[in-house]
């Protein structure tokens, strides 16, 4: 495999030629690169996740009843995002406790609209059950941050293996827990 | 996790509205609370439809139907989450790299006989004497190597399971023998309790392999598809000497299973309805008993081990992380 930068991997993968083979990062797996590796390695292996976890009940729900018709559904090639009524990009979760990988995937959603619709537009990460909403703009430092992550999905996803299983905090609530320790 | 509902009556099965329910042949109506169901095992002579089938699909319980003599027959399975190519190719590559294949095996055969010795020295604990037996048992563990050709590693295993039947003889009455495993069909009562219990078994497998998109029919130990499904065959191995064995003995020495129980005919001896159902709810009792479980930290049901197993499986497929084979740890 010839040693193109994962970024330009990417841009052309959304421009419909993809250098050797396509490569795609979605919002959930910018999410899961900032939250633990372990979990996007498996999310990339299309591993299905068990629904009926209560964690993705919960934030399936939050996400299908939050602003109902205040906000509608586009996709775009790799990934699938919600615009409200002024146009901003918006991004539901149903708890605070991971601001950061919900920062990321929304600004990920920002850096691709930009960079392969030439579409600019500002972010809100919405907290609907906290009552709380954080505006999150598109700046140099997180174009950058964006693209290190890109670069480090790539090398994620591209192991033959996944990382080992590591304890965190929130590694009981997650979908692939019984998966990943037993 | 869910529970499985077990029909002995005969009559037809049903959607009515967002439920479903049994009607039997003198008209008594029972409803199966859908919602929490695992799985519905048919015993009896009943009808459905594939409006029944549709909404069983659409709810993700799996319908597991049992014959009169030939126990198990077959599964109407939910389509959700049963299909991923590459764990089937992950499947297939270890099946065919004969090291792999081989150390799966061996795996799973330890696994096996650990758990068969485990109900040896349970019972040599409480009185009888089966030093001869454990022996034997432990032997053919140190007899178990990764390297060894799959036949060989099937030997071992019925060697194995040879000398633990010879425990049955120990642990049971003297009116219930078993002189030899024998089906199809089982000539005495503890041959056909042995067969019922593993289908049960063998069924709850199958529901625990289709819940992971493992293919139930690439295995390891038993040769794939050779008899239904066969990777089911290897995971039941694991889990008999736990689930069915137990509930046999119990139920046999505290005499809630008695003669009158069976149906004997010329050359066959089979459990009656009521034996059946007393048989089966002692074995749902089992599979909704937990233990804590060391590496999740949480208590699980015995139902709920064998998703792990299979998990562990797939996980040890597609990672290429070890795979520890179920030892009863309790």
């Amino acid at each position: 495999m010839t040693d193109v930068d994962p970024v330009i991997r990417l841009l052309e993968t959304a421009r419909g030629n993809p250098v050797d083979e396509p490569f795609r990062v979605t919002g959930v797996m910018m999410q899961y690169y900032h939250v633990c590796e372990r979990e996007l390695w498996f999310e990339s292996r299309n591993l299905e996740i068990d629904r009926e976890n209560p964690t993705v009940v919960r934030g399936t729900r939050v996400d299908d009843t939050a602003y109902g018709e205040k906000r509608r559904n586009l996709h775009m090639g790799m990934i699938s995002l919600d615009l409200l009524e002024d146009g901003r990009v918006v991004e539901v979760k149903p708890s605070s406790r991971l601001t950061e990988p919900a920062r990321m995937q929304l600004s990920y959603y920002l850096w691709y609209l930009e960079r392969v619709a030439g579409i600019e537009k500002d972010g809100v990460l919405a907290h609907p059950r906290e009552r709380k909403r954080e505006p999150v703009e598109l700046t140099d430092e997180r174009r950058a941050t964006v693209e290190a992550a890109v670069r480090g999905i790539h090398e994620t996803v591209t192991r033959e293996t996944p990382p080992p299983a590591e304890e965190k905090p929130f590694c009981d609530s997650c979908a692939y827990h019984d998966f990943c320790w037993c | 996790m869910d529970r499985n509902y077990h029909v002995f009556s005969d009559g037809r099965i049903e959607r009515t509205d967002d439920t479903v329910r049994v009607v039997t042949d003198d008209g008594e109506k029972k409803y199966v609370p859908i919602e929490n169901a695992e799985a519905l095992f048919l015993h009896g002579q009943i009808d459905f439809n594939t409006r029944l089938v549709s909404f069983l699909n659409k709810q993700g319980v799996a319908m597991h139907v049992f014959g009169w003599e030939d126990y198990y027959a077959g599964s109407i399975m939910p389509k959700r989450g049963q299909t991923s190519g590459r764990t089937v190719v992950s499947q297939v590559r270890a099946y065919d790299d004969t090291d792999h294949r081989r150390q799966l095996a061996a795996a799973i055969v330890s696994g096996s006989i650990h758990n068969m010795r485990t109900n040896a020295v349970y019972y040599d604990g409480r009185g009888r004497n089966l030093e001869t037996e454990i022996t034997d048992l432990e032997a053919a563990t140190e007899r178990v190597a990764d390297d060894l050709p799959v036949d060989e590693l099937m030997g071992i295993e019925a060697t194995a399971r040879k000398a633990y039947y010879r425990t049955f003889n120990e642990i049971l009455p003297d009116e219930f023998r078993l002189s030899r495993r024998e089906y199809n069909p089982p000539p005495n009562e503890i041959n056909s309790l042995i067969s019922f219990g593993n289908s049960l078994v063998y069924a709850n497998c199958v529901s625990a392999i289709r819940a992971t998109a493992l293919d139930p029919t690439i295995s390891y130990l038993h040769e794939p598809g050779e008899r239904r499904y066969s990777l089911s065959l290897d995971l039941a191995d694991l889990f008999k000497p736990v689930l069915a064995d137990r509930v046999l003995f119990r139920l046999v020495n505290r005499g809630q299973l008695t003669r009158d129980d069976f149906e004997t005919e010329l050359g066959s001896c089979l459990l009656n309805e009521r034996g059946r159902q007393t048989y089966s709810k002692a074995f749902e009792e089992t599979l909704e008993r937990t233990v804590d479980h060391p590496q999740l930290n949480r208590n699980v049901s015995y139902q709920y081990l064998l998703r792990l197993e299979a998990y562990k499986l797939k996980k040890h497929l597609l990672t290429g992380e070890p795979y520890e084979p179920f030892k009863r740890w309790w």
